[in-house]
């Protein structure tokens, strides 16, 4: 193999690949996945958790699933103290543009922005790029809802129905032939669980392995919310979805 | 106008002296502007002060901006200039985007707020009051926007507003006059009443007036005219007269 041209990050190989954003992609491919399905009223997102140690302490903060402003969130799949640095910096970029604009960011111009960052390190600097790909959902006052895929190359592409991560292929082509335009959320929901328990390694979908978040308008105010799914709320859709199989331990 | 001295003095003392704008050179004076139906009108004269004559009598104080928005200036003409060009700016990279958004009136204020204050903040302003109106469709149909910020930076919205001499003679007939959904034929007739008084009363005013308006479809500023003065009082027509002796 062309071994020589993989140290460094930014020159290609003769067969014109770029081999460490490829190694970056292999790095995601082992990673929990993650699936974003868009819907006619909001943008579902579903992680897999991969550690789930019962020596793991129950934190409050989320593992897959992060706000970034009020009416843009992310689902991570990767190295995720990359994924942090990013999710950080897209975060002062929102907070930035809404100090200047007084309005909240368009969510495309946000992505944009965190992916020409990822793709600067692809040309310059000869630092490695970031081990993360990202699944963006948000709301604009332009666009509506909006589900973007990025990954570590700095290309992104706004998607109806994407997925990050290990067996993120078959996951993939699973959504492309049951996903239906204009499905409400709880219809993405379902979907997202069936296709997740389908291509996940793990034998048993329990509510401790998986994150479900949604974006969507607050019926009364029409204001974006961005909401994170209780363990409890968890627990009941899986059963709803004829998905949950007792724990082994009660 | 010792602005240059000062520095001179500074650099000849060998320091780097301070650099602070002192005061304005070519002003204009007031802007006026209020919501209407559809939109927003906006109205001023096409006068530039130097000092206390009245040099240029043809300079445009209210232009367009991006496709949503109006913005008139008052104060410091050069420093309204540079500001066009930072909005200049500011839309061609908006446009760059290319993705379907555009600044609206409200994101245009906020960011000339930013400006205005951090310019202040280094003691070298820009020595303006800003008015800037426009209409931009929202997900509650079409939002009409008006808001001033100075060379300060405060800032704030309402439904009519004025700088400079028009804060002390055309807001009061605004606030007493001013209503909700006027027709463009009634705004005018506000604004011109307004312009008329300015005209009279305010001495750097010359009689020779732009309106513009933006609305849903656009900004069209108007080519200026003059409105009609009545001076025809009988105290003027013989102004000497109880006048004893030449003293």
């Amino acid at each position: 193999m062309s071994r020589r041209y993989d140290s460094r990050t930014t020159i290609f190989s003769p067969e014109g690949r770029l081999y460490q954003v490829e190694y970056a992609m292999e790095a995601i491919g082992n990673a929990g996945s993650a699936l974003g399905i868009l819907a006619s009223d909001g943008v579902v997102l579903v992680g897999e958790k991969k550690v789930t140690s019962k020596l793991l302490q129950a934190s409050r903060s989320a593992e897959k699933m992060y706000k970034v402003d009020s009416h843009l969130a992310c689902a991570v799949a990767g190295i995720m103290s990359d994924a942090n640095i990013l999710i950080n910096t897209a975060r002062l970029h929102a907070q930035r543009y809404a100090l200047s604009y007084q309005e909240p960011i368009p969510v495309e111009q946000l992505v944009q922005s965190l992916c020409d960052t990822k793709q600067g390190y692809t040309q310059f600097g000869g630092l490695r790029p970031f081990g993360v790909s990202f699944l963006f959902a948000g709301w604009d006052r332009t666009h509506g809802f909006q589900l973007y895929m990025s990954d570590p190359s700095g290309n992104y592409g706004g998607w109806k129905a994407a997925a990050v991560g290990a067996n993120s292929q078959a996951a993939q082509s699973m959504l492309k032939q049951d996903y239906r335009d204009g499905m409400t959320r709880e219809e993405a929901v379902a979907l997202a669980l069936k296709v997740l328990s389908k291509t996940m390694d793990s034998t048993s979908l329990t509510a401790e392995k998986l994150e479900l978040a949604e974006v969507f308008l607050q019926p009364g105010t029409g204001e974006v919310q961005y909401q994170l799914c209780s363990p409890d709320a968890m627990g009941k859709l899986l059963a709803k979805a004829g998905l949950t199989q007792p724990a082994p331990e009660a | 106008m010792d602005a240059c001295g000062t520095q001179a003095a500074a650099a000849a003392a060998g320091g780097e002296g301070t650099q602070r704008t002192l005061y304005p050179y070519v002003t204009g004076n007031s802007v006026i502007a209020m919501k209407y139906k559809d939109g927003v009108i906006m109205a001023c004269d096409t006068g530039a002060s130097y000092g206390s004559t009245l040099r240029y009598k043809s300079v445009e104080r209210i232009k367009a901006v991006g496709k949503h928005s109006l913005i008139g200036g008052s104060g410091e003409f050069s420093d309204f200039q540079e500001i066009l060009r930072y909005l200049d700016e500011l839309t061609l990279s908006d446009h760059m985007w290319d993705d379907g958004n555009s600044l609206g009136p409200k994101e245009i204020h906020a960011y000339l707020t930013r400006v205005m204050y951090n310019r202040r903040n280094k003691f070298d302003p820009l020595w303006n009051s800003l008015v800037l109106g426009g209409v931009k469709k929202g997900p509650k149909g079409d939002e009409k926007y008006l808001g001033m910020v100075n060379m300060i930076g405060t800032h704030f919205e309402d439904n009519h507003l004025a700088t400079g001499f028009g804060n002390h003679m055309a807001i009061p007939i605004l606030r007493a006059e001013w209503r909700e959904d006027m027709t463009f034929e009634e705004a005018i007739k506000l604004i011109e009443k307004c312009l008329l008084v300015l005209l009279y009363r305010d001495r750097s005013s010359i009689n020779k007036f732009q309106i513009a308006k933006i609305t849903t479809e656009g900004s069209t500023i108007y080519p200026p005219y003059a409105l009609k003065t009545n001076w025809g009082f009988s105290a003027f027509e013989n102004p000497s007269k109880g006048a004893v002796g030449t003293w």
